[in-house]
């Protein structure tokens, strides 16, 4: 008899627009859609700002001084420039704030000099703050500037660059690059399944009881010689199922936006995912995602059989998804790890427990403990809701 | 046959609902200790203006409420103590009956036949019968959504008869029904009666009860007022019409 509550569920869930839209479609391109988007929109502004040819004033009596000379023989390879020579600073600062030139180096007289003295000079730039790329920019030009002036000043007095630089330091990282990631952005992943496994459990929840009531529908099936569990675990099967699907969808997403399509460049990253997402992690994802979606189920049933309207379910539901992100968002902060604590606390041990599988350092004391736990909150759901099922206020308006 | 001894149903009150109502009682009383019998092969009549407590008395007889106290036998099996053997005689339908718009009616239909569980031969024959006696066979397959309000009327009664209840309860079954529609839950009801079923309705329209009923009981505010055979109440009537002699009734028991 479930088997049959759930096949009608299934189907006529399958045939609600906005359930596929939350279910499938939105999951499935949100990964490749905004990947695509920020990388392309980050390496548009990249190359412009490599491109653009940023328009130098150097000011200084001397115009042949060293700094000039440097300046001049950085290659346009890391980043274009035009140099213009002034003598004195009047109208720079208005010339900066209308674009017409985006950069004024102020060089002391007697820069060769002083650095002939090795004494240190003061130079002094005119910039824009709000063209955050420009100072990056001189900054990088200044840099290269210093090192070879560096260099000059050791060779002169025949000193050792190594005077400078006492301690050699050797970091030697035993850490796998999986661990790492997994640390990392593991927490990313386990945030993701929340927020995916939460909405495609939510229109569903919705349809199949607020939307039962709003359509006069429950009243006929609560004439049937069914018991309300089996209708109700019928039902939550097929909520449970959507929040699954929903979050395998997201995964799919992701791994097409960025294995398949090439969406994020970042070398070795396909050696990374093809490393994460092996058949094991993945079945033990869905085995972990079983009891957080029938939770998640079980807590939003007893809203959707309160709410009259389908409107009513939505705003009743909207506070509990903060609820629920907060522990999410508190497994993605680094240093919160999976713990004889953490694991006692719903949502945040799978949360943890999934970034531990990413990562391949799983303790399967601490795995068996959290999917326990979450087993127990789901079961408790349960009761909740056919409590809440069972309430004939809740049921007939 | 149904048997209804002393039902009561008491709501209780919210806060809320106590400071609309202006009242300090914790609990409404919408049902009285009510009783009365429908017999096979007759049909029962509830009637009583909105709020009367029609429709919380066919829903407890339909085991989707409980009563507070009373018992309630359905072919003598009693709905409390066995609400899902009891379900299996009972046909429900009220003229606010929703049905699931995304699906067909040919998957409407074999879903409640699966639910009472109806044997296949027997959902088969049934199935037939009730799509050539209704004509649903032009649009079996077409989903609900965009069936006219009069086709999605006959997948209801093809949905309420497709496991051959012994007892049909019908709450207000012509409400919001134009004349043609309505017609087809006059023919059913009639048809009840004459397959040996046991029948009852609610209703306040007067043509409808004087066409189809064989006993009635006027319900107001919770407590059967009267109760007789169409026969008796006609024959004691005072006033000139069957509808001036129900309103005399109701205002001598407000």
């Amino acid at each position: 008899m479930i088997f049959t509550i759930f096949k009608k569920e299934l189907t006529d869930t399958l045939r609600d627009r906005r359930t596929i839209i939350a279910m499938i479609v939105v999951p499935i391109l949100v990964f490749p859609i905004i990947l695509g988007l920020s990388t392309s929109v980050s390496k548009y502004f990249d190359d412009k700002q490599k491109e653009e040819v940023l328009k130098v004033a150097l000011i200084s009596e001397d115009t042949d001084n060293q700094f000039t000379q440097r300046l001049s023989a950085i290659p346009d390879s890391l980043g274009p420039k035009e140099l213009i020579f002034r003598q004195d600073t009047i109208g720079l600062k208005k010339e900066i704030s209308e674009d017409s030139l985006q950069l004024a180096i102020v060089i002391p007289a007697d820069f060769d000099q002083q650095q002939k003295e090795n004494q240190q000079s003061t130079i002094q730039v005119f910039h824009k703050g709000v063209n955050l790329g420009n100072k990056d920019r001189v900054e990088g030009y200044v840099s290269i500037i210093e090192n070879t002036l560096l260099e000059d000043r050791f060779e002169r007095l025949s000193l050792d660059k190594q005077l400078i630089d006492p301690i050699n330091e050797q970091y030697v990282d035993i850490s796998s690059k999986k661990e790492v990631i997994g640390k990392v952005a593991g927490g990313f992943l386990p945030y993701l399944f929340i927020i995916f496994g939460f909405i495609g459990c939510m229109y569903p929840a919705i349809d199949l009881f607020t939307g039962e009531k709003e359509r006069k529908t429950l009243e006929t099936l609560l004439t049937t010689p069914v018991p309300r569990w089996k209708i109700l675990v019928g039902k939550m099967l097929v909520i449970s199922l959507s929040g699954i699907a929903a979050a395998v969808f997201a995964l799919v997403g992701m791994f097409a936006g960025l294995r398949l399509f090439n969406l994020v460049d970042i070398p070795g990253i396909n050696e990374i995912i093809d490393g994460i997402l092996t058949p094991s992690f993945i079945v033990g994802l869905l085995i972990l995602l079983i009891p957080l979606t029938i939770f998640f189920a079980g807590i939003m049933i007893p809203a959707t059989i309160y709410a009259k309207s389908f409107k009513e379910a939505q705003s009743v539901l909207t506070p509990v998804n903060f609820i629920i992100f907060l522990p999410a968002i508190i497994g993605m902060l680094p240093n919160i790890e999976l713990d004889y604590t953490t694991a006692f606390i719903p949502i945040v041990n799978i949360v943890l427990a999934t970034k531990e599988m990413v990562a391949g350092t799983i303790d399967f004391v601490l795995l068996g403990i959290s999917y326990l736990v979450m087993v127990i909150f789901a079961a408790l759901s349960i009761l909740f809701s056919y409590k809440r099922f069972g309430r004939e206020s809740n049921i007939v308006s | 046959m149904i048997q209804v001894q002393y039902i009561r149903k008491e709501f209780e009150l919210t806060k809320k609902q106590q400071k609309e109502n202006n009242t300090s009682e914790k609990v409404a009383v919408a049902v009285n200790d009510i009783s009365f019998e429908c017999k096979p092969g007759r049909i029962f009549s509830l009637l009583g203006p909105n709020g009367a407590g029609k429709t919380t008395t066919l829903r407890m007889l339909a085991g989707i409420l409980q009563p507070t106290s009373g018992s309630i036998q359905i072919n003598e099996i009693d709905i409390q103590k066995n609400p899902n053997e009891a379900k299996k005689d009972i046909g429900f339908l009220t003229g606010s009956t929703g049905l699931y718009e995304r699906l067909t009616a040919n998957e409407i239909i074999s879903y409640f036949a699966k639910l009472y569980g109806v044997s296949d031969q027997d959902f088969k024959q049934r199935k037939e019968h009730l799509y050539e006696l209704l004509g649903m066979h032009d649009f079996q397959d077409k989903r609900i959504g965009r069936l006219s309000t009069g086709m999605k009327q006959k997948v209801s009664i093809a949905r309420t008869m497709i496991h051959d209840p012994k007892v049909v309860i019908f709450d207000e079954p012509t409400s919001g029904l134009d004349v043609i529609t309505a017609e087809n839950i006059i023919k059913l009801i009639s048809d009840c009666k004459e397959q040996g079923k046991t029948v009852i309705f609610s209703s306040h329209i007067m043509s409808e009860v004087d066409l189809l009923c064989d006993d009635l009981a006027i319900i107001h505010k919770g407590n059967i007022v009267h109760s007789s055979t169409m026969e008796e109440y006609r024959n004691a009537m005072t006033t000139s019409s069957l509808t001036a002699e129900f309103i005399k009734i109701i205002n001598e028991n407000n």
